[in-house]
This record gives C-alpha cells, sequence and structure tokens, in this order.
C-alpha cells in the first residue's frame, strides 16, 4: 500500500527541516577540532543515552533482526538480554567510566587514537582505523539498504532515489556539524523510535486479540515450521531450537553472541563515552539507555515473530512466504504497510528513518576520523584538521553508497553481525586490557589484535557458510561452501576468534606483568 | 504463561524486564555521584 503521498511529503519536509535545524545547531556549537570529533567533552547525559541508544538501534535491528525473529522465532529475546546487559550496564559501567576518564587524559578523540595513545603506538591506531576502514563501511551500507527498503515498500519513490536521498540529508549535517549535530539529531531520532516503537507492540497485540491470544495462537502454529528449518533444528516459534543443531547455533553464535558480545567494542559507541563530561553523566545515562533498548529490540524481536500470525490469519501464509522472493528483510515493512493504519505507516516510516539516520550519521562520522586522523594524519597536526575529517567523511560516505548498490537482498542482519563479531574479536581484548591493566603491553595487545582479525577473517571467509556465500572466496578456490561440514560450519567466526584473542593477551600480559615486577625488584633505585 | 510455553523464552523476557530495572535502580543509586 502507498500511503497518501501529500501525508507523508509533509511529515518527511517536517522532519528532514527539524534535523536540519539541529545539524546548523550543531554547526553553530562546533568551534574546535575537539568540538567535531567528541562534542567537546561535555555532552548532556540524556543526549548521551539517546545518542548511544539509537546509534545502537539502526533499521538492521528493527527491519532485518525483526526479519529474523519472523523467520526463526523469539529465540532471538536472548539478543536483548545481551544488549541491556552487556550493551548498557557493562559498557558504562565497566567500560565507558574507565574510557572517558582515560580519553580526557589523553586527549584522545577516536578510538583508534585511544588505542594508540594507551599503547603508545601508531601501530595499534592504524591496524584499528583500517578495520574500521575496511570492515564498517558493509555495515553501514546494510542500514542504508534497511532504510531505502522500507521506503519502497512505502511509497513510489524508487529504490535508488531512496537510498541516494536519505544518504545525502545525513551527510549534510554530519559534515558541516560534526559530533555535536550527530548528538543533537540522535536524541530526537531515539525519541521518535522510543514512540514509534512502543505504539507497534501495543497496535500489533491490539491487532491479534491480546497478548495472551496472539502468543497462543503463535505457539499453536509450531507444526507450520517449513520442512528445511525443521530439519535444521528449529520447533516453533515461541520456542528455543533444538539444542546444538544447526539453527540453534546460528541463533546463538551469530544473532546473539555476534551482536550481543560485539557491541561493547563498536568504535562508534566507544566515542559516546568520550563525550561525558564526568562520570555522573554515565551513571545517569543508564537509567535511560537500559528502558530505551527493551523498547527497541525486545519489540522489534516479539513483532517480528507475531507477523506470522497475522500473515497466517489473512493469507493462510507464514511470515516468510508471504515475504516477496521470501526476503525476510521485506517482512517488516510488509506488516506494517497491511496490517496498520495509514497514519501509522507514515509515522513507522519516521521511525526508521530515524532509525537508519541515526546510526549512519555516526558512522559516516566513525569512518571519516578514522580516514583522516587515525590513517592519514595520525600523530601529526593535520589529524586533526576539521576540513580534513570533513573530506575524510565524504569520501566514507560515498563508499559506502556504491557498496550498499552492490550488495545482495536479506543481508542487513548476517552484514551487521559480521561487523560486530570482527569488532568484538579484533578490539574487545585491547580495549578491556588498555582500560584495566596497570601496564598494557604492546606486545600482548598487537598480537591479539592481529590474532582476533586474521581468525575472525580466515573462519567467515572459508569455515561458516553463512559469511563464505557472500565473499563466494571459498567456492571459488575449493568448489565447496566450506571446508568443515556441520556443526563446524554453522558456527560465528566470533565464537573462535573471540577466545583465541583472549588467550592470547592474557598470556602475554602475564608474562609481561611478571617481567616489569623482575625488573622493578633489581632496580636499585626502588631498594 | 501468557500463551508461551518453552522456560527459555519466558526466562529471556524475565531476564530482559529484571535488567531493564536494574538500570534503572543503578541509575537512581548513582544519580549524584562521580560528578567531579
Amino acid at each position: 500500500m502507498a500511503v497518501n503521498s501529500l501525508i507523508l511529503i509533509a511529515v518527511t519536509a517536517i522532519y528532514v527541516a527539524v534535523m536540519f535545524y539541529l545539524g546548523w545547531l550543531g554547526y553553530k556549537k562546533t568551534k574546535t577540532s575537539e568540538d567535531y570529533m567528541v562534542a567537546g567533552r561535555e555532552a548532556h547525559p540524556v543526549i548521551i543515552a539517546l545518542s548511544y541508544g539509537a546509534t545502537f538501534i539502526s533499521t538492521s535491528a528493527i527491519v532485518g533482526f525483526g526479519g529474523q525473529a519472523a523467520n526463526l522465532g523469539m529465540g532471538l529475546i536472548w539478543l536483548t538480554v545481551l544488549n541491556i546487559g552487556l550493551g548498557i550496564l557493562l559498557a558504562f559501567v565497566i567500560f565507558g567510566k574507565k574510557t572517558r576518564e582515560i580519553g580526557q587524559r589523553l586527549k584522545a578523540v577516536t578510538f583508534p587514537d585511544l588505542l594508540g595513545k594507551i599503547y603508545q603506538s601508531q601501530f595499534m591506531q592504524v591496524v584499528t582505523g583500517l578495520i574500521i576502514i575496511v570492515g564498517m563501511p558493509l555495515y553501514t551500507a546494510a542500514v542504508l539498504i534497511g532504510g531505502a527498503q522500507f521506503i519502497r515498500e512505502t511509497t513510489s519513490v524508487s529504490y535508488s532515489t531512496s537510498l541516494l536521498g536519505f544518504a545525502l540529508i545525513v551527510a549534510v549535517y554530519v559534515i558541516f556539524g560534526g559530533l555535536i549535530a550527530v548528538m543533537y539529531t540522535d536524541a530526537v531520532q531515539g525519541a521518535i523510535m522510543l514512540v514509534g516503537m512502543t505504539i507497534l507492540l501495543v497496535a500489533t497485540y491490539l491487532l491479534l486479540g491480546g497478548v495472551n491470544a496472539a502468543n497462543s495462537s503463535l505457539t499453536a502454529m509450531a507444526p507450520l515450521v517449513p520442512e528445511n528449518l525443521a530439519k535444521g533444528g528449529m520447533t516453533g516459534w515461541t520456542t528455543m531450537p533444538v539444542f546444538g543443531s544447526s539453527i540453534w547455533l546460528t541463533v546463538i553464535t551469530t544473532l546473539v553472541l555476534g551482536v550481543g558480545i560485539g557491541v561493547l567494542a563498536q568504535p562508534q559507541l566507544v566515542v559516546r563515552f568520550m563525550t561525558a563530561k564526568n562520570n555522573k553523566s554515565l551513571n545517569r545515562a543508564v537509567l535511560i539507555g537500559g528502558p530505551f533498548i527493551l523498547m527497541m529490540t525486545g519489540v522489534a524481536f516479539t513483532v517480528g515473530a507475531l507477523t506470522n500470525v497475522y500473515f497466517y490469519q489473512t493469507l493462510g501464509k507464514i511470515a516468510v512466504q508471504a515475504a516477496p522472493g521470501g526476503n525476510v528483510d521485506t517482512i517488516i515493512p510488509l506488516f506494517i504497510n497491511q496490517a496498520l493504519p495509514e497514519w501509522f505507516v507514515v509515522l513507522f516510516m519516521v521511525t526508521l528513518l530515524a532509525a537508519a539516520m541515526s546510526t549512519l550519521s555516526s558512522l559516516f562520522h566513525t569512518m571519516g576520523t578514522a580516514l583522516i586522523c587515525d590513517l592519514w594524519g595520525r600523530g601529526r597536526k593535520c589529524a586533526l584538521s576539521m576540513r580534513a575529517n570533513q573530506v575524510g567523511v565524504l569520501i566514507m560516505i560515498i563508499a559506502s553508497v556504491i557498496i550498499a548498490f552492490l550488495m545482495p537482498g536479506s543481508i542487513i542482519a548476517i552484514a551487521t553481525a559480521m561487523f560486530m563479531g570482527l569488532c568484538a574479536s579484533a578490539f574487545l581484548p585491547v580495549f578491556a586490557v588498555a582500560v584495566y591493566a596497570k601496564r598494557p603491553d604492546l606486545t600482548a595487545a598487537k598480537a591479539s589484535l592481529i590474532t582476533g582479525a586474521v581468525v575472525w577473517f580466515i573462519w567467515a571467509l572459508f569455515i561458516n557458510t553463512r559469511y563464505a556465500s557472500v565473499y563466494g572466496l571459498c567456492k571459488a578456490l575449493t568448489g565447496k561452501a566450506s571446508l568443515l561440514g556441520l556443526p563446524w560450519a554453522a558456527v560465528d567466526p566470533l565464537v573462535i576468534a573471540l577466545p583465541l584473542s583472549v588467550v592470547v593477551i592474557v598470556i602475554l600480559q602475564f608474562y609481561a606483568d611478571r617481567k616489569n615486577e623482575k625488573i622493578v625488584q633489581l632496580s636499585p633505585a626502588v631498594q | 504463561m501468557l500463551g508461551i510455553n518453552d522456560p527459555w523464552i519466558l526466562l529471556g523476557y524475565g531476564l530482559s524486564i529484571g535488567l531493564v530495572l536494574a538500570c534503572v535502580v543503578y541509575g537512581l543509586m548513582n544519580w549524584n555521584k562521580g560528578g567531579d
């Protein structure tokens, strides 16, 4: 259903005007490079919480993972558990405060810059920046695709026009307004998302006859699980897949652990901690962040699974059969367009625009500053040039848009899990040691970073069939979809790469600490 | 309960809500801490 174009144009125009106004406010407040890079380190706790949450939650979470819940069921709720437990509580309380304190002391302005300064190593800064430049455009493209698909479903605007259109709007306020504009717009976008998702949850349950009736209907649909999914271990939409089955491994290792742990070492989220004036701001942000994430992912996964009830009652098909071409990324947009009133379709389009733009703006900013501050200008004065970083943001926006046009369908959730898994495998142990060890050891960090990244890439390219099929390298070189059979082919690279990079850094850091102790004991200066 | 029979799914929902409450309590208890 295409909604009334006049209403749609009016609402979209108001929304875009508000974003440009906030972008202009950011532009006016941006006087120094520190303003452009870390919002002057004086962000308000409410803005930090909403900006963190809105950056964290993109169209990928709502459309991509909502579609995965429609396909694989409510087991994804375990990702919400990790999103809140690790992504908010652990991230703010354990990592956030230390990151803010160290970032402020060392005057770090980006995540690679922070690691480079803690380890006193350009290698750490450059390699971290390089992983961002290589991996983040894939995630950015997935977010772009999610937004463009919904606009195409809802309006008569073509896919390519909508993709270019909203990339351009975000580009303008990120390039000129820097992180202050990003966080101001994020906060308003986060508020819109909160309203949209709350109404979506209530409207869906009302439509399906209430909580008990809707859930019971979904439970009763278990015999309708498609044969290929049932063979893989799926038992229904309100039950977990069979423990250890290929679908259980996909749900738990890729979707739940990949994204749940991956969020802890996301460069664009770590920067949020460095924008806080003091730890009080971060304490207060936790109060808003937790409920916000529940209302985003908890609602997306619940409604995603429940779309099966709606499609079965109206079309006699389960959700994935109702989706054009079986593309799970189209299920949520299709459900919204067919099941809910026109005014909500318009509101939800703005919600999705807000979700996409709030994530895109941070990704554009992080990639641009990684390209200029961490790779091109590393350690030199020009690294902090505002004009140079603006050019860097523009270059990375163009690269991401090109990748979005090249990527296949049904890719949103997978591309997101890939980037988050790579970040966790390569960055998380190094980041944890950096903020908590007395003397973070450079050799241990280098070995861990390289182990995490290399093992992740090898497993993604040659073992995990979902990822390997995206790259096509394994098939081209060996003629096989994966070098190993099940269950390994269903195991996410993160599950292998992260423990290995943890073991490497723990052993080498322990060895370095022992060596330092001996040096201190032998040193006559301290005797 | 509420039309869902799998204890693992119910535990997932229960933990999600429990952790949100923990976030709220943590935020309120530390509302004025860490200012300097």
